[in-house]
C-alpha cells in the first residue's frame, strides 16, 4: 500500500494540481532546497537507516499496524524522498499524493523524533513538504480557508473584530448571573495574566470562555483579554506552509500581549 | 480642556482625587484612567441599583447605561466610553451619547488635538467608521484596522468589498479587500490589506498589501509599488518628503525600501517599527543583525548593544534622540538611548518619552510592583502604585507626573533639571 492507493478528492488539492506542470514543481522544489532547508534535509535523507524505530512513536503508524506505508520513514520516502530523488521533477498526479500525505497523514507532532536513534525529525521534513505545497498552491480546501481567515482577521474562523468583543461581553454577562461581580477585563494594562484562546472558542464553544472567567474570578487573579485582533493563539498558516503569514500572526499575538 | 501650553505647569503637587475607592452606591469600579493634563481621573462603575456609569473625579455621569466599556480620554480631555442601551451601542462623550446608535461600536480613535472622536461601527452586519456621531454613508461587508488623520477629518479602514462564500478559495485569492477612505473604497482590491497609514497632511494613504498569496508590496491610494517582496511590514510616510518607507524582505533578509527602492540593504534577520524624524533626515528601526539578537539601527547603522528583544522605539522630533527598550524574555528590561544602555534593570519599562526639544528623555519603569520614572537616566526620587506615561511641557523644561498612590490620584509638575 502507499498514498497513491488511497487518494481522496479534495477541491483545494485538485484545484492546485490542475495548474501544475513538472517544470513548475521542479522550480519550486529547487528554490526551497536552495534557500530554506537543503542541507538539513539532505543530511536526514542520507542518514536514515530504515530501522523502523520511529514507527512506535507515530499514532498514524500505530493505528495502521498492518500497513508500513504509514510509518514516519515510509511517509518521508513517499514525499520528500521522491522529491529529492527526482530533483523535484514529478508529474502533477504524483504531487497530488505527496500533498495529500503531507497534510493528512502526518500532523507534525514530532513524537517520532524522540524514537529515532539519530534524531531524524520527520515532522520538520513534512513541514518542508507542506512548504513546497504552499508555494505551489496545492493545499487542502478547508485548511487553506483557515489560513485565509488568519491573514484577514488574525484568527482562524473568520471571527470579525466586533463579534469577538461582543462574545466576551455576552459570556461576562452570562457568568455574572452565576458569579455576581465577575469581570472579563479587556485590555487591562499591566495585568499579571494575558489570556488568549483559539477561534473555535468564540465561534462554537463560548462556554469555555465563561468557564475560564469563572476560574480566574474564583482564584482572584489579575487577568485580562485583548479586545483587538491578535487574541487567537493558533496559527493555521504554520500548518499550510505559509511561513510569511505565520510570522505576521506570531508578531501580532506577541505585540497584542 | 485647554491645549498643553495652557495647562497648569506650576511646579508642585496636587491631589486630584483623594480616594479612588468604590463609593457606597457602586458594586465595583474598574481601573482608573487619567486625563492627558492629569486634572481628571475616571473610572467605569457598576451601580448597586443596576447599570453602569462613569465617575469622573468622583462625580457620576448624569446618564447610566446597560453596559459601558473602553474608557478613554480624548487628547483634549473629554472622557469617552462605548455605551449600550436597549441592546444598541454608541459612544458617550463626557456622559452624552451620540444620537446615532449601532449594532456594535469599538475601537475609539481621536484626532491629534482630540477635537474629533471616531469609532468603528457595525450596523445590520455592515461595517464602517462613525466620527462625531456621523457614520459613513457607505458601509462594507467587513472592516478593521481604522486610522484617523491628525486633524480627524478623514478616516481609513481596511474593508471587504464583496461577500465570500464559505471556503471559496478562488474568490478570496481573486482579492476582495481594499482600503476605504471616508467610506470610499479604492478601485483596486487585493488578497489582503494591512495597516493603512495617512501622510502628515491626511491626503494620502499607504497600506501593506498582498497581491497574491506570495507577493507583498505597498499600495499608496490604491496604486501598488512596481516592486514586490517576500514579506513586509507597515509603511510610514516620511513627514518631510511624503515618500513611503517600509521594511521589506528580499533574498531572505530584511531592509528598508522607499517608494519601491531599497534604501537600507536587506542584511538584517529582522527590521521593523521604523520611525522617522520630522525633518525626514533620520530614520531608525528595530533590527536584528543576527538571528535572535536585536538592536536599533539609525540610518542603516546598527548600535553595538544587543538584546534578545528590543521594543518601543521612538525618535525625537528633530531626530537627534533615539530611544528604545531592551529585554530578555519579558524580564530584565533596560532603557536604551542613543546607542547606550542606561544603568538599572527593571521588571518592566514603558515606551520612552522624548521631550519636544530632544534634550531630555523620561521613562516609566517598574520594580517589585512599584512604579517610578527615570529622567535622563536618573531615578526620580519617589515611587508610586501606578503611573501614567510622563508628559513634557511644551518648552521641555517641566515634567507632568500623573500617578495613583495610596488610593489617591495625584498630579505632580517637576522641573526636569531637578527631577
Ligand atoms: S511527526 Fe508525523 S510522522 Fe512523526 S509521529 Fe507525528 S504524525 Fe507521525
Ligand atoms: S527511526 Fe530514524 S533512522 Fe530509523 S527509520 Fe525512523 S527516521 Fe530512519
Amino acid at each position: 500500500m502507499g498514498i497513491q492507493d488511497r487518494l481522496i478528492e479534495d477541491v483545494g488539492l485538485r484545484r492546485g494540481v490542475s495548474r501544475l506542470t513538472p517544470e513548475k514543481i521542479e522550480t519550486v522544489v529547487r528554490s526551497v532546497m536552495a534557500s530554506e532547508a537543503g542541507a538539513r534535509l539532505k543530511a536526514y535523507s542520507e542518514t536514515c537507516m530504515r530501522c523502523g524505530m520511529c514507527a512506535k512513536g507515530c499514532h498514524f503508524a500505530l493505528s495502521h499496524p498492518d500497513d508500513p506505508s504509514y510509518t514516519p520513514a515510509a511517509k518521508v520516502a513517499q514525499t520528500m524522498g521522491v522529491l529529492l530523488k527526482t530533483g523535484g521533477r514529478v508529474d502533477p498526479g504524483t504531487f497530488y499524493g505527496i500533498a495529500q500525505l503531507a497534510y493528512t497523514e502526518c500532523n507534525l507532532c514530532k513524537r517520532c523524533v524522540h524514537y529515532c536513534p539519530i534524531g531524524i525529525d520527520t515532522g520538520f521534513i513534512m513541514s518542508m513538504v507542506r512548504r513546497i505545497c504552499h508555494k505551489l498552491g496545492v493545499t487542502p480546501q478547508y485548511i487553506q480557508d483557515t489560513a485565509h481567515s488568519h491573514s484577514t482577521t488574525f484568527n482562524q474562523m473568520w471571527v470579525k473584530d466586533d463579534e469577538w468583543i461582543d462574545t466576551l461581553q455576552w459570556q461576562e454577562d452570562e457568568a455574572r448571573d452565576e458569579f455576581p461581580g465577575l469581570r472579563i477585563p479587556l485590555d487591562k494594562e499591566g495585568a499579571e495574566i494575558y489570556y488568549s484562546v483559539i477561534a473555535p472558542e468564540p465561534k462554537f464553544r463560548t462556554q469555555l470562555i465563561y468557564q475560564a472567567a469563572a476560574i480566574f474570578n474564583a482564584a482572584g487573579v489579575d487577568w485580562t483579554m485583548p479586545s483587538q485582533p491578535g487574541w487567537d493563539n493558533s496559527d493555521m498558516c504554520m500548518f499550510t506552509g505559509d511561513f510569511e503569514m505565520m510570522g505576521r500572526l506570531k508578531r501580532r499575538h506577541f505585540e497584542s500581549a | 480642556m485647554q491645549p498643553p501650553t495652557l495647562w497648569d505647569w506650576e511646579t508642585g503637587q496636587k491631589v486630584v482625587l483623594a480616594s479612588i475607592e468604590r463609593p457606597e452606591n457602586c458594586a465595583w469600579v474598574e481601573e482608573p484612567t487619567v486625563s492627558p493634563d492629569g486634572e481628571r481621573v475616571a473610572v467605569l462603575a457598576s451601580l448597586e441599583a443596576g447599570g453602569f456609569t462613569a465617575l469622573v473625579n468622583g462625580e457620576p455621569w448624569e446618564n447610566s447605561f446597560d453596559k459601558v466599556w473602553q474608557p478613554r480620554f480624548s487628547p483634549d480631555g473629554r472622557f469617552t466610553a462605548i455605551v449600550q442601551r436597549d441592546g444598541m451601542w454608541t459612544v458617550a462623550v463626557d456622559g452624552q451619547p451620540w444620537e446615532e446608535n449601532f449594532d456594535y461600536v469599538w475601537n475609539t480613535q481621536f484626532s491629534a488635538r482630540g477635537d474629533v472622536v471616531a469609532a468603528c461601527i457595525q450596523s445590520g452586519g455592515e461595517y464602517g467608521v462613525c466620527a462625531d456621531g456621523q457614520p459613513w454613508e457607505n458601509l462594507f461587508a467587513n472592516g478593521s484596522q481604522p486610522t484617523l488623520t491628525a486633524d480627524g477629518k478623514s478616516a481609513a479602514l481596511v474593508v471587504q468589498t464583496a461577500s465570500l462564500k464559505p471556503a471559496d478559495l478562488d474568490a478570496f485569492q481573486a482579492g476582495v479587500f481594499s482600503v476605504a477612505v471616508n467610506g470610499q473604497a479604492w478601485d483596486a482590491t487585493f488578497v489582503n490589506c494591512w495597516t493603512p497609514e495617512f501622510d502628515a497632511q491626511g491626503a494620502h494613504v499607504a497600506a501593506q498589501v498582498r497581491t497574491t498569496l506570495y507577493d507583498y508590496t505597498i499600495a499608496v491610494d490604491g496604486r501598488i509599488w512596481s516592486e514586490s517582496y517576500d514579506c513586509m511590514w507597515e509603511p510610514r510616510f516620511n513627514p518631510a518628503t511624503g515618500k513611503v518607507v517600509a521594511p521589506v524582505r528580499a533574498k531572505g533578509a530584511w531592509g528598508l525600501a522607499q517608494d519601491g527602492q531599497i534604501i537600507w540593504e536587506p542584511v538584517f534577520a529582522q527590521c521593523w517599527h521604523q520611525v522617522i524624524s520630522q525633518d525626514g533626515r533620520n530614520i531608525a528601526a528595530i533590527v536584528a543583525p543576527a538571528f535572535g539578537e536585536f538592536t536599533v539601527a539609525v540610518n542603516a547603522k546598527p548600535w553595538s548593544i544587543r538584546f534578545p528583544e528590543v521594543t518601543d522605539l521612538v525618535i525625537g522630533r528633530g531626530g537627534e534622540r533615539v530611544a528604545a527598550l531592551g529585554n530578555k524574555e519579558n524580564a530584565e528590561w533596560r532603557v536604551l538611548v542613543d546607542g547606550r544602555t542606561w544603568p538599572g534593570v527593571w521588571d518592566m519599562a514603558w515606551r520612552p518619552v522624548i521631550g519636544p526639544d530632544g534634550a531630555h528623555v523620561a521613562v516609566k519603569v517598574e520594580k517589585n510592583g512599584r512604579q517610578s520614572l527615570l529622567v535622563d537616566g536618573r531615578p526620580y526620587p519617589r515611587e508610586f502604585d501606578r503611573l501614567c506615561d510622563p508628559v513634557f511641557s511644551p518648552d521641555g523644561a517641566k515634567l507632568l507626573i500623573r500617578a495613583i498612590d495610596k488610593g489617591a490620584c495625584v498630579r505632580i509638575v517637576a522641573d526636569v533639571a531637578q527631577a
